[in-house]
């Protein structure tokens, strides 16, 4: 019985300060063990084991049940408060409101909560629900409601599907990604904005090689397993087995094909699908829509925390779907502000970081052209604008935030004109999804907590070039916008 | 007066009742145990205990823990542990999953006796019965699409086998279920093709061979000594402690009487 008891005690201890996954593992482990080292008895053994089934079973993680599929299972999220403002001005020689400022002061939440796991033979899967339907936002504006039902109204206070994808990593190397995904690609709010989940197929694949100069004669080793993270974003490397090493590259190629719109039908009864937008009777195009993008890149990774990492990326559109059928203007509100014709983009983000003095601090930016740009002039109404093709911002970070006390400031140019980027998917902040518009931003952060992280964010820009309007839909209902100034402040919780 | 005469008369009918059931033993569960080895305890049992009577239903293992935790068995036979959703169910029912090991098995691969098969390991195992593999040849043999026999999800054989062989990955989805492991034996008996599972008592059934894993054959030695992989222990569940005919049945099992009886139908003795 004593035996039975420090048993019981021992094994107990194990359940106690370890994860509820690695719990019976290791007290089924342990106890196997005693047995065979013939400390209890295989009875003993199997009275203790019930104890501590019941032990288990009585907390809450014991009456939580998992399908035998699933290895692991992590349930996250966030929840943010934050208030806004944001303004914009008319232009000078707007004809009926000239230098007049369109401002919004909100005050605005978000959650955030998803599970995400691996399965059984190198599935993986997750599954995220966000506030608001917009795919450029997760916010929702308090008292923003209809009204029909009063104040405090829920009908703003929605929940959607933010991700659902399914992977498979069972490849060397190789992560494959179906679904509502976060994006798998190495990318900047320049091009994307990050609340942006794509839908699609991704392929990645990442290898990563250590170069060890001096001593070794140059020699490198080549690591083909690499874990894969659970939010399926990226590839994370395993720490180098080989001591020392000098030089570490990590090489990574990553793949899309995302549905950027659906056409429905694609065959409809009757005759095809007819527009007289252009000024004369068209066909309508009845393929779906997708973005393609091709990435490869490198990232190295030198001795004392320097790295350095490039990313050139080409993305290209096929079909025009039910919402893209008609040639992107941008000029102002009256014309389109959307379309995704004659967009060949390619993307060269970059980042090069150091640390002084224990301070993390990063270079980045990035730069982009459109290759076709001249087409998206012409279609526009403004041919010989071809060279209104580049978009690019450069900055500076420092500071990092991981842990209580841990604080990050970063401040960046950005410029972008007018034929250069698909306006549908910059970001929707800075400056309110707009092209053709330049400025500075500035953000700062403090952690208040491990978990908890106070952001101020501030920018201002302006139009890029006069002669154009600013393409894209924003919250600020004015184009061109001659100006425009945000200021968040953000309280962030994670978990 | 007269409540209190139908007071007396209910009192000593409840007396009857209980000394009616008092000589019978319900148990329930395992197919394993309860298709051959139970009963012939049970019949040994009663020849020593002349008016005893038994109620057994081999059912597979997850009814005779289910019966002990609805309190419609006496003794719960399995061939699996119960699981922690079973020990916590039976407590919020106030009642105490009590295990105790009667004897142990070997879950025996068995194969038809004209396969040319010598033997297998633990990964091809594996492989044949997640069906990753779905022709003899794959594993050494001379080629046949691979018949898989498994027994039923109510029995334990099938979980254990789950977990001990195949990483508690799927059964392959052209795998045929088994009410029983004479039913299993059966099939692979007759079918060139077929594989399956037994328990150590099942294995002299005719047409069929059983394959050592990894070198290693079940028996009572390689039971024993751990050597063999997919060994188990196999018990009786009782609601804690038991007592009256439900002790005294457990005890001859584990008792020096019992125990040549678990040797002779096939089982490894607990000592």
């Amino acid at each position: 019985m004593f035996v039975k008891k420090l048993t019981f005690a021992a094994v107990a201890f194990c359940f106690a300060f370890t994860g509820i996954a690695a719990r019976a593992q290791e007290a089924g482990a342990l106890l196997d063990l005693l047995v065979r080292k013939g400390i209890v008895s295989d009875q003993e053994a199997e009275e203790v084991r019930v104890e501590l089934s019941k032990e288990a079973a009585s907390t809450a993680a014991g009456k939580w049940k998992l399908s035998t599929p699933i290895n692991e299972i992590e349930l996250y999220g966030d929840a943010r408060m934050r208030y806004e403002y944001r303004g914009g001005r008319t232009a000078s020689n707007d004809p009926t409101n000239p230098n007049d400022w369109y401002e919004r002061h909100r005050e605005r939440y978000r959650v955030r909560i998803g599970l995400r796991g691996t399965l059984l033979d190198d599935w993986f899967f997750g599954l995220r629900l966000e506030t608001s339907t917009s795919p450029r936002s997760t916010n929702v504006t308090f008292g923003d409601d209809s009204g029909v039902n009063g104040p405090f109204s829920k009908d703003s206070d929605r929940i959607s599907v933010g991700q659902a994808y399914l992977g498979y990593k069972g490849f060397p190397d190789i992560t494959l990604t179906a679904g509502r995904m976060p994006n798998p690609l190495v990318t900047t709010p320049l091009l994307w904005d990050d609340d942006i989940n794509p839908e699609g197929l991704a392929q990645q694949w990442k290898h990563t090689f250590n170069v060890s100069f001096g001593g070794g004669g140059g020699a490198a080793e080549s690591y083909s397993k690499e874990g894969y993270s659970k939010d399926g974003k990226g590839v994370v490397t395993t720490q180098a087995a080989a001591e020392p090493f000098k030089l570490k590259i990590d090489v990574f190629a990553n793949f899309a094909q995302f549905v950027y719109d659906d056409t429905n039908p694609e065959n409809p009864i009757g005759p095809a699908r007819t527009t007289d937008t252009n000024g004369f009777t068209q066909r309508v195009p009845t393929t779906d829509a997708f973005l393609l993008a091709w990435q490869v890149g490198a990232r190295f990774t030198f001795p004392n925390n320097i790295y350095f990492q490039l990313a050139p990326t080409l993305y290209n559109y096929t079909g025009t779907g039910d919402s893209f059928n008609t040639f992107f203007q941008g000029d102002s509100n009256s014309t389109n502000q959307t379309g995704i014709n004659s967009l060949l983009v390619l993307d060269m983000p970059v980042e090069f970081g150091w640390k002084l003095w224990e301070l993390p601090m990063r270079i980045f930016g990035d730069f982009a052209v459109n290759l076709e740009a001249d087409d998206r002039a012409k279609a526009a109404g403004h041919p010989g604008s071809g060279g209104q093709r580049y978009a690019y911002e450069i900055g500076l970070g420092i500071g990092q935030l991981k842990a209580k006390s841990d604080w990050e400031i970063r401040g960046w140019w950005q410029h972008t004109e007018q034929y250069a980027l698909d306006p549908n998917l910059v970001d929707s902040d800075i400056f309110d999804s707009r092209v053709n518009m330049q400025g500075v931003g500035v953000k700062a952060g403090y952690a208040l907590a491990d978990a908890i992280i106070f952001n101020l964010t501030w920018a201002y820009g302006w139009r890029s070039n006069g002669n154009f309007g600013t393409g894209g839909v924003g919250d600020i209902p004015i184009n061109p916008l001659d100006q425009y100034q945000i200021f968040q402040a953000d309280l962030n919780v994670k978990f | 007066m007269k409540i209190k005469y139908l007071a007396v008369s209910l009192a000593l009918l409840a007396t009857g009742l209980s000394s009616a059931n008092a000589d019978r033993l319900v148990i329930k569960g395992s197919d394993t145990l309860g298709a051959k080895l139970v009963p012939q305890l049970a019949e040994q049992f009663k020849a020593q205990h002349p008016g005893t009577t038994f109620d057994i239903a081999a059912e597979g293992s997850t009814t005779g823990i289910a019966a002990i935790i609805d309190g419609t068995a006496e003794i719960g036979m399995s061939s699996r542990r119960a699981k922690t959703s079973e020990v916590g169910a039976a407590s919020a029912k106030g009642k105490h999953m009590k295990p105790t090991i009667v004897a142990f098995d070997g879950i025996a691969v068995i194969v038809n006796s004209a396969n040319p098969i010598k033997g297998l390991t633990k990964k091809q195992v594996e492989q044949i019965f997640t069906g990753d593999v779905t022709d003899w040849s794959a594993v050494g043999g001379s080629g046949g699409k691979i018949s898989i026999y498994t027994r039923n999800t109510s029995s334990g054989t099938y979980s254990d086998f789950k977990e001990l062989a195949m990483k508690k990955r799927d059964y392959a989805g052209g795998s045929q279920k088994m009410a029983g492991n004479e039913q299993i034996a059966a099939e692979v008996g007759k079918n060139p093709n077929g594989v399956g599972y037994v328990g150590m008592a099942y294995t002299k059934a005719g047409g069929v061979k059983v394959m050592p894993i990894d070198g290693v054959m079940p028996s009572t030695s390689a039971v024993h000594a751990h050597s063999y992989p997919y060994a188990r222990p196999t018990f009786y569940y009782t609601n804690g402690d038991p007592s009256g005919l439900a002790k005294e049945f457990l005890d001859f099992t584990i008792g020096p009487g019992g125990q040549k009886i678990v040797a002779q139908v096939g089982f490894v003795p607990i000592k």
